[in-house]
């Protein structure tokens, strides 16, 4: 579990959630409040990875066990959420390999959940209106790297906490952000 | 001279607020007199509400249970034997001790060497991560293209600056357009590193070639002007591979 833990510690202004350097008693709680705060958008972020939900909510579990390990050692980070993000993304691309390394070796379907298929499925044709069934089309074909700075900039992470989750330029961040952008502008006009 | 247009890259960073002070300021007032721009940063500007729109529409389970079972993990995490207690902080005072040794050690012994051969390879990507301007296929194919020119002394000088390499000599780097404007790169200091002329066989000349050959790529339509920005800001060394088919340089240092 440890081996998802980013190894590096870079102070951003702005981060959502600063943690007071938490005694090991009341590291459980840190941990807890952090969870309530970047539950849900980090559910979000990995469900577009694409997890399932009940694997999303596993790799949120591991991630935050990681945090704890990691404040219970005596170490804090200085931008919690840009940690657990990057815990997060680790854990999910170890899943998504696996996943796939199963599905050669077994010749099963093991991997099927994280395959994208970009046409809407049918909860999709009911709940949204043809511009956004579009626009969710073109997202889901996008390249996996322009996808995950697309859904990191929706949960509010700065570039340079993409470029660190990612392990990419900055220039690269606003070069797939630009790219995916005018591909989903270009769908709603159509 | 007519100032040029903003990039996408440009509108969205401005968007987003991650232009410095002096360059939101800049893209501002052109945004105010130029209408393309401020056509093309309304586009931008309804397509991230778009993207908004979708993103946020994954219903999501309550927390209680997911909270109940984090606490319950926690609790059954075994505690860190009180060895670790002693050992850990031993073994990171000693790794700290043997890491000010050696950093006196290569700083004051061959201080001249590592001023030489600081191999600047790879550009740092928080100082450069590559710029670009809109070029299409054809502009960068035509023979009066933008080629790789030489970088005023001055903005050399701010970019040894900015890496911290004011001991530097200058004549053993180049200072080197990560993305070469012969492939749409942009004379833009983000656009610039201090790259090794001699000390690694990862050095200019071999960069020079892989920027030829992405070109000619380009020229003939065997690849994406895009991707070969992409790949070139992304992991030079690694398109070097790519296209060259080989790990090592086939243009070696003159040392």
């Amino acid at each position: 579990m440890l081996d998802c833990a980013p190894e590096s510690n870079i102070l951003y202004p702005g981060s959502a959630a600063e943690l007071e350097r938490p005694s090991v008693a009341n590291a459980e709680e840190a941990v807890v409040a952090l969870f309530d705060e970047l539950r849900t958008p980090l559910l979000r972020y990995l469900v577009a990875f694409p997890l399932g939900i009940a694997d999303a909510e596993d790799v949120v579990q591991e991630s935050f066990l990681a945090l704890y390990k990691h404040l219970h050692g005596g170490k804090m980070p200085h931008n919690p959420r840009g940690w657990i993000f990057r815990a997060a993304h680790n854990v999910a691309l170890k899943r998504q390999v696996r996943s796939r390394k199963d599905s050669k070796t077994a010749g099963t379907v093991a991997g099927i959940e994280t395959a994208v298929d970009p046409a809407p499925n049918p909860e999709d044709r009911f709940s949204l209106n043809q511009t956004q069934q579009r626009i969710l089309a073109v997202v889901r074909a996008l390249p996996q790297q322009s996808r995950w700075c697309l859904y990191l900039r929706g949960e509010g992470l700065r570039y340079r906490e993409i470029a660190e989750i990612l392990g990419v330029s900055l220039g690269a961040v606003s070069l797939r952000l630009a790219r995916s952008l005018a591909l989903i502008g270009r769908a709603a006009r159509r | 001279m007519r100032e040029r247009h903003l990039t996408d890259q440009e509108l969205i960073r401005a968007a987003d607020g991650e232009l410095s002070a002096a360059e939101a300021a800049r893209a501002q007032k052109h945004i105010a007199a130029c209408s393309p721009c401020r056509m093309r940063k309304d586009d931008l500007e309804t397509a991230l509400a778009q993207f908004a729109a979708v993103q946020t529409r994954e219903p999501i389970p309550p927390a209680a249970h997911a909270r109940a079972l984090l606490r319950q993990r926690i609790a059954r995490m075994p505690e860190p034997a009180w060895t670790d207690a002693i050992w850990r902080p031993a073994a990171a005072i000693c790794v700290a001790i043997i890491a000010v040794i050696t950093i006196f050690v290569v700083r004051h012994v061959s201080d001249r060497r590592v001023a030489h051969v600081a191999s600047v390879s790879v550009p740092n990507p928080m100082l450069t991560p590559g710029v670009t301007v809109l070029l299409s296929k054809g502009e960068v194919c035509e023979a009066t293209a933008p080629k790789n020119k030489t970088v005023p002394a001055a903005l050399q000088r701010k970019v040894f600056d900015e890496y911290g390499m004011t001991a530097a000599d200058p004549k053993f780097y180049e200072v080197d357009y990560l993305i070469t404007p012969a492939l749409g790169g942009a004379d833009d200091i983000r656009n610039l590193w201090p790259q090794s002329n001699t000390a690694t066989d990862w050095n200019a000349q071999v960069k020079d070639a892989l920027e030829d050959r992405m070109r000619e790529l380009v020229c003939q339509g065997q690849l994406d002007l895009a991707t070969a920005q992409r790949e070139i800001a992304t992991d030079w060394i690694h398109a070097y591979k790519k296209y060259f088919h080989t790990d090592r340089p086939l243009i070696r240092s003159s040392n």
